[in-house]
């Protein structure tokens, strides 16, 4: 389980992270979403202590982070921190010292999936491989938390894909990952939970299903001059637009009731549109002002 | 499992239904027989790149509605007993539901009953000839 709890962060009066909450159980897999330079690597290094927060608390497995957390911790940072000069084996001999709980198999196996060459030299390693590394340093302790940073970021589509397998693979043991993405689609397929970053603040949150649930559209079209705005279809309508002679209405009523108010209300036809990831996601960050 | 399965995470429906409705399907069409052993769910969510508790709550579902059955160490079968039963129910669900969405669309396009009435008579006397007299 991983808990972040007010997390706050300043940079002189610049407010980059602000009161960040959000909790993945054990076995979960939380996508975190948000524009470039919404707060996404900086939650990960503060909840990590690679940057010190202002104001919060994050609890792994209920307690603080201490050096026996990364025991059972795996990080990928959105820029793999490889040593330039040393070979793709030698940093593995570096994290077989490091962790009582790095598993030798278990890395040599990952090496042979991300077809990383051992004697390589981390400066020669492409951006994609750079990746693949922190991958196979991460999940060669088998970790129960993980912590990923665009870990599919310069990865091909094959390993991408193995990727998320590893992911799935460590939810499915009882892990809890944490991993930012700007590949939705693919987050709405591994991910049951998503938290939302707008300017260092979370804007939505919570279990995908529910949240794709909770809110339905329903586009009706009126004949020119029919549409009535105090039509009582549109009362708990969180909002609507009105373009041209399309209606759109936001609702978390039943859909298929105010679809049924609209069409006795002279509506020529009516649609109920579900909404997916992508939607939500670019409803919680658009601009307010904007609306 | 020889079954493929087609997810697409854009649409509107949400996953956990667009598999039920898959599995519900390869059930009714006889692809998945009686006493078959689907994969575990870890595997399944491997191959299919779906979240495992995504997984987990549609074999809670099938299980359910009696479309499956879990013994405790052994996995998941499709229902034995009176399958051929349970498979026409589940197709005659599954159908239901695709007429239901084609009704609503028609209905959303402006589609007066009588010619939707008519549309569907069309359909039908296009797919089941032999019952014309």
């Amino acid at each position: 389980m991983i808990a972040i709890e007010g997390l706050t962060k300043r940079y002189r009066a610049r407010t980059v992270l602000d009161g960040v909450t959000l909790d993945v159980p054990a076995g979960s897999i939380c996508g975190l979403l948000g524009r470039n330079g919404a707060g996404k690597t900086t939650t990960f290094r503060c909840a990590l202590r690679l940057a010190r927060p202002d104001a919060g608390e994050v609890r792994f497995g209920g307690e603080p982070l201490r050096t026996a957390t990364f025991e059972r911790l795996g990080y990928v940072p959105d820029r793999p921190s490889l040593y330039a000069w040393l070979t793709v084996q030698q940093h593995l001999h570096l994290a077989a010292r490091a962790y009582r709980t790095y598993d030798a198999a278990r890395a040599r196996e990952l090496l042979a999936t991300f077809r990383l060459d051992p004697a390589a030299q981390a400066r020669a390693l492409s951006r994609g491989q750079e990746t693949a590394l922190s991958l196979v340093l991460a999940f060669a302790i088998r970790p129960s938390l993980l912590l990923l940073d665009e870990p599919t970021g310069g990865l091909d589509p094959l390993l991408q894909r193995a990727t998320l397998e590893l992911i799935i693979d460590a939810a499915s043991g009882g892990a809890s990952v944490l991993f930012s993405s700007h590949a939705i689609g693919q987050l709405e397929r591994a991910a049951d939970r998503v938290a939302v970053l707008r300017d260092g603040r979370i804007v939505l949150s919570g279990d995908i299903e529910a949240l794709r649930a909770s809110e339905k559209i329903v586009e009706a079209t009126f004949d020119d001059g029919a549409f009535r705005s105090d039509t009582p279809a549109l009362a708990g309508v969180r909002r609507w637009e009105h373009a041209g002679a399309a209606l759109r209405a936001y609702t978390e009523r039943d859909p298929d009731a105010v679809a049924a108010e609209l069409a006795r209300a002279g509506a020529r036809s009516v649609r109920v549109l579900d909404r997916n990831l992508e939607d939500l996601f670019m409803d919680a960050i658009a601009d307010e002002t904007a609306r | 499992m020889p079954v493929l399965f087609a997810i697409d995470p854009r649409s509107g429906v949400p996953i956990y239904l667009q598999l039920t409705d898959q599995l519900k399907r390869a059930v009714a069409v006889g692809a998945l027989a009686p006493g078959e052993r689907l994969p575990t769910v870890k595997a399944l969510a491997m191959q299919l790149t779906l979240n495992p508790n995504t997984i987990a709550k549609v074999y809670r579902d099938l299980e359910r509605e009696g479309v499956i059955e879990t013994a405790p160490g052994r996995g998941s079968f499709v229902t034995g007993n009176g399958t051929v039963d349970k498979a026409r129910v589940v197709a005659s669900e599954v159908a239901q539901r695709a007429v239901r969405e084609a009704v609503r669309e028609a209905r959303a396009l402006g589609v007066p009953r009588d010619e939707l009435r008519k549309l569907v008579e069309t359909e039908i006397a296009r797919w089941f000839p032999e019952d014309d007299t």
